[in-house]
């Protein structure tokens, strides 16, 4: 048996198990409560109840006093559900989410392309349109199981018929090979979204660098579009890196984009190119490149990071060391029941 | 904002304090706020300090009020219940001495340091986040006091704390490590203070100190555990708002900071040593050992952290190997050092006794049974034999951290880690590299330092009463009266002290669960443990 959490202000809605804490459930869903001792004792993660029965758990008396209870305070950490309930955290509003509820699609695939030799473009055409921002994800119904697995989606919002994912096959992966080896034009295929709460802060109104590497392109590649489309006039660069020529899909569309658009700046680097081949661009990896770029001094950007693990650390720890700190860094984050499990240190909320 | 809309709470907050700070017309800020430069610390904008709390005075009030009606509501029921004869042995009370006679003044002065911040801090939300803090911990001072006054009602040794904590020998290592923290600039102060002793090693003391204390009917000094963590939760959440302010304003603050974390995450380590021997030798019934309490609090949560940190360039602190390599060893050592000193110190001592060996074998597989286990037998032999191992001249203390040169080196268990350096023609002493690397960056500052051993031997401690020129004038009587300890009566040794005797009296249990109980009044009830 679970419930529905609505949190706001996010009005972002979840699912809950039974027994399980609001705090989990949240940070599970990618939503960061404030938090720190996580068994009752500290009172950060006290947010309002505004509807709703919970059950306090093991919140201690001093760290959640009785005319608090009585006002419908709660500790996340310790607190479950006996309903569906709404609440209200301390959580800094955004001004540029939308609130798109998360539905079923149906759709065809009317497109399959090879990206590079272990990329391939899948295109599908959709029944109903699909709202989402650019930048956020989908997860896809693997035909003939009953498994899903999230993929970003590469085209802009304006496409909303037809979506565009870039999918790279993971070795021993059961939902990648399928997709690499059996799919072809014309199936059907589900997916659930929009998800996810990556998406470009316009409000901010700051210069954009994007981070992108692996089969990490595709939000970025979304956002830019969507970026240019809606006539965004700060400088925005994208730093994109592969391990090879081979693999550095879309390239010339980005160049074609550099020669168009007079304030976006294009860097493509490539961390293992044969050292006696033509290519006469950046050779290292991403963070490495955008260090030299921007002189080792990201300050005054806003910083949007997509890819595997190991580049996105890297990244991180270049723009901080290049004074670009987490309150303009975005990146999706994925907390997994592994990272669950180990020591955090609660100094960074979202990185 | 939308009109109409419901303000969140960050927003709600801003309103309500707008306008507490302003920009000053006649004078000049660096007159108003003069010591926010000389340690060379660049803020750039203190507009970017992220208020961790957004509490106003009166919800502050609010939740302090109830706090305190619950505590005492608990402390009272825990008097008339006379609560302090059920922890589980008069050794307990032994450890109570030590929190209430060093704790006590730390927590005093923390109020102190934070009083001054509260005026120096060059904007009004840290401002208001350290005169809050101030005014905790005075809460905790005197509510601590509150808790221990009971005790001393029963037990010896806890009546005197501020005198003592200004004159005996081992109660200067808290006060001349908080005097250094509040004799540094206000940076420097809380870095020391809120974030390498308050964010990285708290925990230390409140889980495995307050666990023990529940483990051992304490529940007094579990209702002030809790209360106090609740607020403590918000200083840990200040100090980690301090590092990341300071890292991001100026990359020149890096280094500073990184040399802040050096000093004082050992200074700090230093002082918390002390929870070791509560930990290992003074609960009569153990949680966990100073090991396992380092391993989970230090190197796993701290080295997560000092993970994190590394993104701004800043290194774990540079002693931290040490800290490891004395896990083993630590608690052994100094209940050596205490058990030998004990006629100069304000709680009695005992030796552990075969149930309790084992258990530290247990805990202790490397190190005790080989360099430990031998020593405590053959102490024990002699306290058998009427003649226990007693420390007959004072120690030689640390001219920075104060302890005694008690440690050993960190490769060698059976070396004792003495340095020595020269300064201005005089010779410095210390217990490790660690204080010593410390004095060599700031000679002139612990030169100065105020050492009770080095005073005794000057003759500087001795009250009005004496004539050290008259021919029965003794020089040690005469210092321990002078640091307010009463031969006899607050140390020795415990199976003949007061509270060990009246223990048995008033409850007729033993006073050491361990061992065969003191006295004739436990016996006649056929208690054997």
């Amino acid at each position: 048996m679970s419930y529905q959490l609505t949190i706001e202000p996010l009005g972002e809605t979840i699912e809950v198990d039974e027994g399980q804490t609001i705090l989990d459930a949240a940070l599970r869903a990618g939503i960061y409560l404030p938090h720190a001792c996580c068994h009752g004792l500290c009172a950060t993660c006290k947010v309002q109840v505004i509807e709703g029965d919970i059950e306090h758990g093991d919140a201690s008396p001093f760290a959640l006093m009785d005319f608090e209870r009585d006002e419908g305070k709660i500790l996340a950490c310790c607190a479950t559900l006996e309903s569906d309930i709404s609440i209200e955290a301390d959580i800094d509003e955004e001004p540029d989410a939308e609130i798109i509820p998360v539905q079923d699609y149906q759709g065809k695939v009317s497109k399959i392309e090879s990206l590079t030799p272990t990329i391939i473009g899948v295109w599908i055409k959709l029944e109903k349109p699909i709202h989402f921002q650019a930048g956020q994800y989908i997860n896809l119904n693997i035909p003939g199981s009953d498994i899903t697995r999230p993929f970003s989606l590469a085209n802009k919002p304006s496409e909303n018929f037809e979506i565009e994912l870039n999918i790279r096959i993971v070795p021993g992966g059961v939902g990648t090979t399928y997709i690499h080896e059996r799919l072809k034009v014309g199936d059907q295929i589900g997916f659930s979204g929009p998800y996810g709460r990556f998406f470009v802060r316009k409000s901010n109104n700051k210069p954009i660098i994007f981070m992108a590497g692996g089969s990490g392109l595709s939000s970025p590649l979304s956002m830019i579009l969507d970026l240019f489309e809606n006539q965004f006039t700060q400088s925005i660069t994208l730093v994109y890196g592969q391990r090879n020529k081979e693999e550095l899909y879309y390239h010339s569309i980005f160049l074609d984009m550099a020669d168009r658009y007079p304030n976006f700046n294009y860097v493509p680097a490539l961390s293992d190119e044969n050292s006696d081949s033509a290519w006469d661009g950046y050779r290292g990896f991403v963070h490495e490149a955008a260090q030299e770029y921007f002189k080792n001094n990201f300050s005054g950007h806003n910083a949007y990071l997509c890819g595997p693990p190991l580049m996105i650390d890297s990244c991180i720890t270049t723009l901080m060391q290049g004074q670009l700190f987490e309150k303009d860094i975005y990146l999706e984050k994925f907390i997994s029941a592994a990272d669950a499990q180990k020591s955090t240190s609660p100094l960074f909320k979202k990185l | 904002m939308a009109n109409g809309k419901k303000l969140n709470l960050k927003q709600n907050y801003s309103m309500l304090t707008k306008g507490l700070d302003w920009e000053p017309s006649y004078q000049k800020k660096q007159d108003i706020f003069p010591q926010l430069e000389f340690e060379g610390i660049k803020i750039h904008d203190w507009s970017n300090w992220e208020d961790p709390f957004r509490l106003t005075i009166d919800a502050y009030w609010k939740y302090q009020g109830e706090k305190e009606k619950k505590l005492y509501a608990i402390i009272d029921a825990f008097q008339q219940n006379n609560g302090q004869f059920n922890v589980t042995d008069a050794r307990y009370v032994q450890a109570l001495k030590i929190f209430i006679n060093a704790v006590v003044g730390l927590e005093y002065n923390a109020w102190r340091g934070f009083s001054r911040l509260g005026r120096e801090f060059g904007a009004a939300s840290p401002r208001i986040a350290a005169q809050m803090q101030a005014i905790d911990e005075m809460r905790h001072a005197t509510t601590q006091t509150h808790a221990c006054s009971h005790y001393a009602r029963f037990f010896e040794g806890m009546g005197n704390a501020p005198y003592q904590f200004d004159r005996t020998w081992y109660l200067s290592i808290p006060k001349s490590f908080f005097e250094d923290a509040c004799s540094s600039g206000p940076f420097e102060f809380v870095v020391a203070i809120s974030f390498a002793f308050e964010y990285v090693l708290t925990n230390l003391v409140f889980m495995p100190w307050m666990s023990g204390a529940a483990y051992n009917g304490d529940m007094s000094t579990v209702s002030f555990g809790f209360s106090a963590q609740s607020d403590e939760a918000r200083h840990m959440t200040l100090g980690l708002e301090v590092i990341k302010f300071l890292l991001e304003q100026d990359p020149d603050n890096v280094p500073i900071v990184q040399k802040w974390i050096d000093k004082w995450f050992w200074r700090a380590y230093r002082v918390l040593s002390l929870v070791a021997t509560m930990m290992d030798y003074m609960l009569p019934k153990r949680v966990m050992s100073w090991d396992e309490a380092w391993t989970i609090y230090y190197e796993e949560n701290g080295g997560a952290l000092f993970a994190d940190l590394a993104r701004y360039g800043i290194k774990p602190p540079r002693d931290a190997d040490v800290t490891i390599k004395e896990k083993e060893r630590l608690s052994h050592e100094m209940w050596s050092i205490f058990y030998a000193n004990r006629d100069v110190v304000g709680f009695p001592l005992w030796l552990p006794s075969q149930e309790e060996m084992n258990w530290m074998s247990e805990k202790y597989p490397n190190t005790f049974d080989k360099y430990y286990r031998p020593r405590f037998e053959y102490w024990k032999e002699l306290e058998d034999n009427g003649t226990p191992f007693t420390n007959t001249t004072l120690p030689q203390l640390c001219q920075v951290c104060q302890w005694p040169c008690l440690f050993t080196e960190p490769d060698d268990p059976t070396e004792f880690s003495h340095h020595q350096t020269e300064y201005k023609d005089e010779h410095f002493q210390f217990c490790s590299d660690g204080c010593q690397h410390i004095f060599e960056n700031e000679p002139e500052k612990y030169i100065q330092a105020w050492l009770p051993v080095h005073e005794i031997y000057k003759g500087n401690c001795i009250l009005d009463d004496v004539d050290p020129e008259s021919p029965d004038y003794n020089p040690m009587v005469e210092a321990i009266r002078y640091m307010g300890l009463k031969p006899g009566i607050d140390g020795g040794l415990f199976k003949e002290h007061n509270d060990a005797m009246n223990w048995e009296k008033w409850t007729e249990r033993p006073s050491n669960i361990h061992n065969q109980p003191a006295t004739d009044f436990v016996r006649k009830t056929g208690s054997d443990k």
